[in-house]
C-alpha cells in the first residue's frame, strides 16, 4: 500500500514530466552545465585535471536559479486554484503534502543529475578520477539542492503568485548562496563565524573536495527541516 | 493567531542559527578521497601512539581575526584535538591570545613567534592588524617552533616533524662518505638542514676498518673527484650485501665551463657499476629544455652579461613516477651522463630521471662553445635516462644520479632550487625511512592529469558530452508524449 506522501510524489513527478516547462528547464540546466564543463571557460580540457570540479562549481550556480523555477508553482498554484483545501479535506495532512512535493523535487534533481553521469564516465576513461571525491561532490549537489528546494517550497507556500514565489525563493537563496559568505570575509569574531556557518556555498565547497563533515550534514539537514516546517505551518494556517 | 505564527517562525529561525553556530563543536568527518588527503597519515598516527614523553603544544593565535584566517585556528584546534586523542593524554595543547596583554605578547616573542600583518575590515574601514599565528612544541626543556601555521596538509607535516624532531631518540644514521674529494657536509648546507630533522648525519670514512659501516642506514657519496681504491669499493660492496643502501651522485665527465672542455673522470666508479650491469657512458646529454649561463661580451669600453641557453644543463621535468620523485617538478643537472642497464640477473634497475623529448648525447672528450647556435638537428634523441635505482635482489639499493653537483651549495653557499634538494633528501628518505614520513612529506592533493588526446578525439568528447544528455532528455520527452497520446486515444476508443 502506498503512503500518501509517495502518492503525492508520484503525481507531482508525472505532472512535471508531462509539462513542456520541465523539459525546457532540464535542457537549460544540462546546456549551461555542459557548455561550461566541456566547451567554454575553464573547461576540463583547459584545466587538464581528471575531476568534475568545473561541473560542480557551474552546477552550484545553475541549480541556484533552476530550483526556484521548479518549486515556484508547487504550492502557489494549489493556493491559487484552491486545490490545497480540496487536498486537505481528504485524509491527507499538510505535512504529507509538503513532504510529497519536497520528495518529488529532490527526485527530479536526482534524475537531472543522473543525465550528467556521462561526464563522470568520460572523465574516468581519460584520466584517473578520484571516485570517492566525485561521489561526495554529487552528494553535496543533492544536499544543496534539497536545501534550496525547501526554501522554494516555503516561498511558494506563502503566496498565490508564482512569480512572487520565484523571486522570494531567489531572494532568500541569495543570502545562503553568497551574501553570508561575502559578509563573513570582512568580519571577525562571533558575527563572522556565525555568518560563515550559515553559508550554503561554504558547506557545499567543503563537501565537493571529498570530505563529509557532520557540520555540513547538520547544516543542510537543519535547513531542510526548518524551511519545510515553516512551509507546513503556512499550509496549515492558510486552510484554517 | 498571527502573533503566534510569527513567534513560531522566530523560534525556528533562532534554533536553526544556533544549531549551526554550535555545530563547529561537533566534529566527525569522513574522508572519501582516494589518497585520504584530509585524514591523518599513518606516520603521524604511529608517532603519536608510541610517545613516551609528555608533549605540550602552545599555540599563540590571535583572536578576532577575519573568518578566512580564523579558519586556520579552527583547523589547528581540530588537528591538535585529534593528536591529543591519539596520544592517549601524552600530548596536551592550549591556545594563548598574544594580543590579550603585553605580557602574553612578550611571551610569544620570546618563544620565537613573530607577528604577521593582515588586513581587517572594521567599521567599514580597512586597517592592518598585527596577528600571531604560530605554535611551540615543547618536550622537557627542548622545543621546536612553528612560526606561521598554514592551513591544510602543511599543518600536519609541520607538527609531526616537529614532534619527531624532539622525541626521536634513535634517529637513523646517515653517513656522508669522505676521503676521495667528495662534497663535505658544509658544502651541502641546504640538504643537511633538511636531513638533520629525521637523521643523525655524520661524515663517514670507508677506508678505515675500524669504522663500522653497518650502523648507517644509508651512505651518501656526493661528487667524488679522486680515484677510489678497490678495497674501499669492496667495503662498500660488503656494506650493500648486508642490506646497506647508497645514494651516489657523481660526475662521470669533468667539465670546465671556462675552458670549454669536457673529459672523462676516472674515479673507478664506472667500472664498479659496470660489474652490477649499469653502464654510465663517457658522454654528456644535451637537452633543449635547459638552464642558462651568463656570457660576458665586451663592446668598446663596456662589458655586458647576457644569459644564453646552455643545453649541457638539462632541466629534468620527466620523472618515472617512482615514490622518490613524487611531487618534484623540475630538477636542474649540470653536465649529466647517460645511464643504461646492460643486464645483470642479480639486480633490477628502474630509471627515475629522463631528459626531454628533444635531447641527444655527445661523447667525450669534447670541446664546447657556450655561444654555439643550436639547431633541431642537434637534438635527435628523446628521454635519455640520467638517474635511477639499482636494487640488488639480495641486499640493499643504490640510487645513481650522473651529476655530482645538483645539490651542492659549495663554499660560496649558492642556493639550489627546492626540487634539487628534495631529490637528494627524498632519495635518502626512500632508502632509510621506515616510519612513512616520506609519504607525509610528499602527501598533497594529487594532481590527476587527463590523457593527451588528438584534436579530433577531444572535439568528439566535448560535443558528445555536451549534446548526449540533452539528446536523451529530448528523446525521452518525445517518447513520453507519444505514449500519453496513445493512452488518450485508447481511452477515447474504449469510451466510444
Amino acid at each position: 500500500m502506498s503512503s500518501p506522501v509517495w502518492i503525492i510524489t508520484k503525481k507531482e513527478l508525472n505532472a512535471f514530466f508531462d509539462s513542456l516547462a520541465a523539459y525546457i528547464l532540464i535542457i537549460a540546466f544540462l546546456g549551461f552545465s555542459g557548455f561550461f564543463t566541456w566547451i567554454s571557460g575553464s573547461d576540463i580540457f583547459l584545466r587538464k585535471e581528471a575531476d568534475l570540479a568545473v561541473f560542480f562549481s557551474v552546477s552550484k550556480w545553475t541549480l541556484f536559479f533552476f530550483i526556484p523555477a521548479i518549486t515556484m508553482r508547487m504550492m502557489a498554484e494549489e493556493n491559487k486554484t484552491g486545490t490545497i483545501e480540496l487536498l486537505l479535506t481528504r485524509a491527507i495532512t499538510a505535512r504529507q503534502i509538503v513532504l510529497g512535493k519536497f520528495l518529488a523535487c529532490v527526485l527530479l534533481i536526482a534524475i537531472t543529475l543522473a543525465f550528467t553521469l556521462s561526464y563522470y564516465i568520460t572523465v574516468s576513461s581519460i584520466g584517473n578520477i578520484d571516485h570517492g571525491a566525485t561521489l561526495c561532490g554529487y552528494l553535496g549537489l543533492l544536499l544543496l539542492s534539497a536545501g534550496y528546494i525547501s526554501i522554494g517550497l516555503f516561498a511558494s507556500s506563502i503566496t498565490n503568485n508564482q512569480i512572487i514565489a520565484f523571486l522570494l525563493a531567489l531572494l532568500i537563496g541569495v543570502f545562503f548562496h553568497f551574501i553570508f559568505d561575502m559578509m563573513s570575509y570582512g568580519s571577525s569574531g562571533f558575527i563572522g563565524q556565525l555568518l560563515s556557518s550559515l553559508s550554503a556555498s561554504r558547506h557545499f565547497d567543503s563537501m565537493s573536495r571529498g570530505v563529509v563533515d557532520t557540520k555540513d550534514l547538520l547544516f543542510f539537514g537543519s535547513l531542510c527541516l526548518a524551511a519545510l516546517y515553516l512551509a507546513e505551518l503556512f499550509v496549515t494556517k492558510r486552510t484554517k | 493567531m498571527l502573533k503566534s505564527k510569527y513567534n513560531i517562525i522566530l523560534i525556528v529561525l533562532l534554533a536553526f542559527v544556533a544549531l549551526n553556530y554550535f555545530s563547529k563543536y561537533l566534529f566527525v568527518r569522513l574522508d572519501l578521497t582516494e589518497n585520504n588527503a584530509f585524514t591523518l597519515s599513518k606516520a603521524t598516527k604511529e608517532i603519536l601512539k608510541s610517545l613516551d614523553e609528555n608533549i605540550e603544544v602552545i599555540a599563540y593565535f590571535s583572536e578576532g581575526l577575519p573568518v578566512d584566517i580564523a579558519k586556520s585556528r579552527e583547523e589547528l584546534d581540530n588537528l591538535l584535538n585529534e593528536y591529543a586523542n591519539l596520544s592517549k593524554g601524552k600530548l596536551t595543547y592550549r591556545f594563548i591570545n598574544p594580543n590579550e596583554s603585553a605580557a602574553t605578547e612578550e611571551e610569544a616573542n620570546k618563544e620565537g613567534i613573530r607577528p604577521v600583518m593582515i588586513n581587517v575590515r572594521e567599521k567599514d574601514q580597512a586597517k592592518q592588524q598585527k596577528a600571531y599565528l604560530g605554535a611551540v612544541i615543547k618536550v622537557g626543556d627542548a622545543k621546536d617552533v612553528v612560526p606561521v601555521i598554514q592551513p591544510g596538509i602543511a599543518m600536519e607535516y609541520a607538527f609531526t616533524t616537529g614532534i619527531k624532531k624532539l622525541v626521536g631518540k634513535n634517529k637513523p644514521k646517515v653517513g656522508f662518505v669522505q676521503g676521495h674529494g667528495e662534497a663535505t657536509l658544509q658544502d651541502l648546507a641546504q640538504a643537511y638542514q633538511e636531513l638533520s630533522i629525521l637523521y643523525q648525519v655524520n661524515s663517514s670514512y670507508v677506508e678505515y676498518d675500524t669504522v663500522d659501516l653497518s650502523i648507517y642506514k644509508t651512505l651518501v657519496m656526493i661528487k667524488p673527484n679522486d680515484s677510489i681504491p678497490p678495497d674501499h669499493l669492496a667495503r662498500l660492496d660488503q656494506y650493500l650485501a648486508n642490506g646497506g643502501n647508497l645514494v651516489l651522485a657523481y660526475n662521470q665527465v669533468e667539465a670546465n665551463i671556462q675552458y670549454g672542455m669536457a673529459t672523462p673522470l676516472n674515479t673507478g666508479i664506472k667500472q664498479w657499476l659496470s660489474t652490477k650491469g649499469l653502464e654510465v657512458e663517457d658522454a654528456l646529454v644535451r637537452d633543449t629544455r635547459c638552464g642558462q649561463v651568463n656570457v660576458t661580451q665586451q663592446q668598446g669600453f663596456f662589458s655586458f652579461s647576457t644569459p644564453v641557453q646552455f643545453p649541457y644543463l638539462p632541466l629534468i621535468q620527466k620523472f618515472s613516477g617512482h615514490p622518490l620523485t613524487k611531487g618534484l617538478e623540475q630538477v636542474m643537472l649540470e653536465f649529466a651522463s647517460p645511464i643504461n642497464f646492460t643486464g645483470n640477473p642479480d639486480y633490477e634497475f628502474t630509471p627515475i630521471l629522463y631528459t626531454s623529448e628533444k635531447s641527444s648525447r655527445e661523447n667525450v672528450p669534447l670541446q664546447f662553445n657556450v655561444q654555439r647556435n643550436w639547431t633541431e638537428a642537434d637534438f635527435t634523441e628523446k628521454n635519455i635516462a640520467v638517474g635511477g635505482v639499482l636494487k640488488a635482489k639480495a641486499g640493499g639499493s643504490i640510487i645513481v644520479i650522473t651529476d655530482g653537483d645538483f645539490a651542492i651549495n659549495g663554499k660560496e653557499q649558492r642556493r639550489q632550487s627546492e626540487d634539487n634538494i628534495s631529490l637528494l633528501v627524498n632519495s635518502i628518505d626512500y632508502l632509510s625511512d621506515d616510519t612513512g614520513l616520506i609519504d607525509l612529506r610528499t602527501k598533497s592533493v594529487e594532481t590527476r592529469p587527463i590523457e593527451e588526446l588528438t584534436d579530433s578525439k577531444r572535439n568528439t568528447i566535448k560535443y558528445l558530452n555536451f549534446l548526449l544528455p540533452i539528446g536523451l532528455v529530448v528523446v525521452y520527452g518525445i517518447f513520453r508524449s507519444n505514449r500519453s497520446r496513445q493512452i488518450r486515444m485508447r481511452r477515447m476508443e474504449e469510451r466510444y
